[in-house]
């Protein structure tokens, strides 16, 4: 009796419940009014929903009862709750409208003056394997942004130029933290390279204008490299090269990791097999030492430290024009460079970042018998915090400071001149997205400097427009101060800031496997540093010259059409004048040649596990003041400029590499400029002697061998 | 000790109901599993993923609809015309969320490891260097995790033989795996049953991986 009493109650409850059903209708809509299909709709708690079909309709019955709490939930777009009471047996519920999550992966971002190099960036200017297997990059960071629209090559320099500006205008920084004397030293026409490993970085952001108020000290471009995260495996990379070898180990586990690396590089035995122009004592040589490691701290806490140690040295004969004579240059250099930097996330959407770098730059210049001793140090500080009030509205604020002590002394004399500089500056920057198709940025930026007693006030901004899918709109424009280079600074104290003003508008186009790009731009520049006499011994410093830089660039690459290739196209139009050093008229400087192209090609070869590699370097030529012509400054040009590379990147196995390269596979005689004699000869001639290649090729065969538990493991990124 | 035995007793059926599965929970996820069997077009495709989050936001302590709705998004990310990293990515949150309620479950890393390689497979050229040994790594600590896991063995199986391929190498690894593989297979076949809810999607994945051994 007991039991049936209670299965006919629970029938009866059954019932209840099937005949109380409510069918839920309704239609959700996007900003635009357009039906939103595929959303997600159910009742808070419960398994009852539906997805809304093509037009945004859905339609579904519950057994939920009374007040219930729907959901409207589709990714990329904010969720929406709305209150309900289900009583009736049908509920017609209003219009749902949902609107858009701005997040980093749809809204658009600022391309104006910037180049990103990520893996995961949409739009490809250039991802960082690009950096090792640029042909003619021969493994320097450098090398790969020549290739990039608004840079110029100058070969017997090999430092980055970008849009008229000196190499000293682009500030180098690693994780935000900026970097002095990044560029190995070097002397007479031998290039220069980035003391930096590619390896070291996941990713880079090249600017070439109109960037963050995060940077300063940098008339140009700002080139921010970022280390990698935590390694993913241990492993051993074993390098073998021509010019020298060398060793890296990392130990690796999911809380932290460790890699240490010791290189030995030396020409010398390259150098005796094939013949240099350059007439080498010693050839460059040197060793370096890297200690890098990462450790995850807390649930989103981040510690990287990084330490390197280098010395090296070249010692050369160099010709003095208009004699048989040439003097003795010798070169030592020792560089050390700290950091340490940590980030995490907070509550409230705080994001913190603080660090320290240091580095410390010596060398040692014996040019006959004068003997200079130059000891350049800086130390950085930074804090910056970033907090995203909305999903529209996020703000950056940060603090830095620098101390930046700067000695040179003639060692036989003992005569010392130095300086040390205490800079300090704060900033702030704010995002404002009206929707994710538009977004504009303000930011400022204030300094002051000690030694040269001096307060400034930066302010920047830009916008970008999305204009379809495909397509954006950029412009940015901003102010600019950079301190004059230390070798000046040291001669005259009182040197003020350089100043520089940008304008810049950008369009970009990309889909898959495609990206064109085309840039045109304006910037003065001002109070720049000008002297009597030569660079060598510059005298009545001031900051007297003036100039501008106007151009456009344009850059195409494709990965898509041609199979296994990929191939990117650059040119770059730049038309600068500036008075500046000894020149005291506006004049076109040596190192901003009007028209530069550069092409670049890779194929992989499946059936012969190779990469293959071309790149083809083009500019009109470097101009030069030719005394025998006339008496105005930068009155000539030298021809053009041509290179063209090739490498060849062999996988036998997975966890090994042979690469071969070869620059100026043609051997074309490229003249950067002249020395002239200072004084005429006999006939009342300038006697000159050009300023040429190391050799007219360079020739690199590497192996890089890969030991991992991991077979597949290769080090691809030391080539 | 009459109330001992009681308590005892409630104590029993208490945790008797508590280990019980919730019938509701199972017939939903049943329907969910058959209607991904067939889906013909991306809007069902969708739909079946709306269906596995539904499921996860009712019973929050299940990490099995997480991991459904996870691996629909990657078989839709490889199925049909869509932005492949936005679906991997949705992928990849949902499978941290599953993560966070059953950490060190094979099935969820070897399914982390699936959407990597789905990542990996949009640029290989350049994801290839990050990417494969980090797929590699999670299809190694699935199996570490359980060794009777046969997608874990199945993945790895695929990526040994894609590199095989990329590097001109024999299969000769790949297809020991993927035997291996289909043994495991056989094994779980054995234990599947009307209401099993588990994962058993891959046999077809390793036997094209045997073909490319014939």
């Amino acid at each position: 009796m007991k039991t049936k009493a209670i299965l006919f109650i629970y029938f009866l409850l059954l019932n209840g419940a099937t005949f109380g059903q409510t069918v839920v209708s309704g239609k959700v809509l996007d900003e635009k009014g357009l039906g939103l299909p595929g959303v997600n709709v159910f009742i808070k708690g419960s398994y009852d929903g539906a997805s809304s079909t093509i037009d945004g309709i859905f339609k579904f019955s519950t057994s939920e009862k009374d007040f219930q709490i729907m959901v409207f939930q589709f990714l990329g777009y904010k969720t929406k709750e709305l209150a309900i009471s289900l009583s009736e047996n049908t509920l017609e519920l209003p219009t749902i409208i949902l609107t858009e999550e701005i997040t980093e992966m749809n809204a658009v971002t600022i391309s104006a003056g910037a180049m990103e190099a990520s893996d995961e960036s949409k739009s490809v200017i250039l991802r960082p394997l690009d950096i090792v297997t640029t042909p003619s990059a021969m493994g320097d960071i450098m090398g790969a942004f020549q290739t990039l629209p608004g840079t110029s090559t100058v070969g017997n320099d090999g430092r980055l130029f970008v849009r008229g500006g000196d190499a000293s205008e682009v500030g180098i920084y690693i994780d935000g933290m900026k970097v002095g004397n990044a560029y190995g030293t070097t002397a007479g026409n031998v290039p220069t390279r980035t003391r930096f490993n590619p390896n070291l970085f996941k990713g880079t952001f090249f600017s070439t204008g109109g960037y963050s108020a995060e940077y300063g000290q940098a008339l140009s471009s700002a080139l921010a490299l970022n280390t990698k995260d935590l390694s993913i495996r241990s492993q051993g990379d074993l390098s073998l090269m021509t010019i020298g070898g060398g060793y890296s180990h990392t130990l690796a586990n999911e809380k932290q990791s460790i890699t240490a690396s010791a290189n030995y590089f030396n020409l010398g035995p390259y150098q005796g097999l094939i013949k240099q122009e350059i007439d080498f004592e010693a050839a460059p040589n040197g060793w370096d030492v890297e200690l890098a490691a990462q450790k995850k701290l807390g649930k989103n806490g981040l510690l990287k430290v990084m330490a390197r140690t280098e010395s090296g040295g070249m010692s050369l004969w160099q010709p003095l024009p208009g004699t048989d004579r040439k003097v003795l240059v010798d070169l030592k250099n020792d560089y050390s460079y700290l950091q340490a930097n940590w980030r995490t996330i907070l509550k409230n959407d705080w994001t913190v970042f603080t660090g320290i770098s240091y580095s410390k730059n010596l060398d040692n210049i014996a040019y006959d018998s004068l003997m200079v001793e130059r000891s350049n140090e800086l130390l950085h500080l930074k804090g910056t915090s970033i907090k995203d009030f909305t999903d529209q509205l996020s703000a950056k604020f940060g603090v830095e400071h620098f101390i930046h002590p700067f000695s040179e002394t003639l060692v036989k004399e003992g005569w010392v001149r130095n300086y040390k500089d205490h800079e300090s500056y704060l900033f702030t920057e704010w995002d404002f997205y009206l929707n994710k198709d538009l977004v504009f940025r303000g930011g400022l930026r204030a300094g002051t400097s000690s030694v040269s007693k001096e307060n400034w006030l930066d302010p920047r901004f830009s916008v970008a427009y999305q204009l379809n899918e495909k397509g954006k709109l950029s412009f940015a424009a901003g102010s600019f101060h950079q301190l004059p280079i230390e070798n000046f600074r040291v001669l005259n104290t009182n040197l003020q800031n350089s100043e520089s003003n940008h304008l810049i508008l950008n369009y970009l186009f990309s889909k898959e496997g495609f990206t064109f790009r085309a840039e045109t731009f304006y910037k003065s520049y001002d109070q720049l540093v000008t002297f009597d006499g030569l660079p060598d011994n510059p005298e009545e410093l001031k900051n007297e010259g003036s100039g501008f830089a106007k151009g456009i660039d344009f850059f195409f690459r494709d990965r898509q059409t041609f199979k296994n290739t990929d191939y990117w196209i650059t040119y770059s139009f730049v038309d600068s004048k500036r008075s500046f050093n000894q020149f005291q008229n506006q004049v076109q400087p040596s190192f901003a040649p009007k028209h530069n192209l550069s092409i670049v090609v890779k194929h992989f070869i499946v059936p012969l596990k190779s990469q293959l590699g071309a790149s083809f370097a083009y500019n009109d030529g470097y101009t030069f003041t030719n005394p025998n012509l006339d008496n105005s400054e930068m009155n000539s040009k030298t021809k053009s400029f041509q290179n063209l590379s090739l490498s060849w990147s062999y996988l036998p196995k997975p966890n090994l590499i042979i690469h071969l390269a070869c620059t100026n596979v043609l051997g074309r005689d490229n003249v950067f400029g002249y020395t002239f004699s200072p004084k005429s000869n006999s006939q009342g001639i300038f006697e000159s002697i050009p300023q040429g290649q190391v050799a007219p090729r360079f020739l690199f065969l590497g192996i890089f061998l890969t030991l991992s538990k991991d077979k597949t493991a290769n080090n691809l990124n030391n080539l | 000790m009459k109330k001992t035995i009681l308590t005892i007793a409630l104590a029993f059926i208490w945790i008797s109901f508590a280990k019980a599965v919730d019938p509701a929970y199972e017939a939903a996820m049943q329907k969910q599993i058959k209607a991904m069997k067939s889906i013909p077009n991306l809007e069902t495709s969708q739909q079946v993923t709306n269906g596995f989050i539904r499921i996860s936001e009712a019973k929050n302590e299940e990490w099995l609809p997480l991991y459904y709705a996870a691996y629909n998004q990657i078989i839709a990310a490889f199925r049909f015309e869509v932005d492949k990293d936005q679906y991997f990515n949705q992928a990849l949150d949902l499978i941290t969320k599953a993560n966070q309620i059953a950490p060190e479950n094979s099935e969820i890393t070897a399914l982390h490891g699936f959407a990597i390689m789905g990542k990996l497979s949009v640029d290989p050229a350049s994801r290839g260097q990050e990417m494969s040994p980090k797929a590699m790594q999670l299809f190694g600590k699935a199996i570490n995790l359980d060794r009777e896991n046969p997608r874990a063995v199945t993945l790895m199986a695929q990526m040994e033989l894609g590199m095989a391929q990329f590097f001109g190498s024999g299969p000769e690894k790949a297809c020991g795996m993927a035997r291996m593989g289909l043994d495991l297979f056989k094994k779980e076949e054995a234990k599947i049953t009307d209401s099993y809810i588990l994962p058993t999607w891959g046999k077809e994945n390793a036997e094209a991986v045997l073909k490319s051994c014939e």
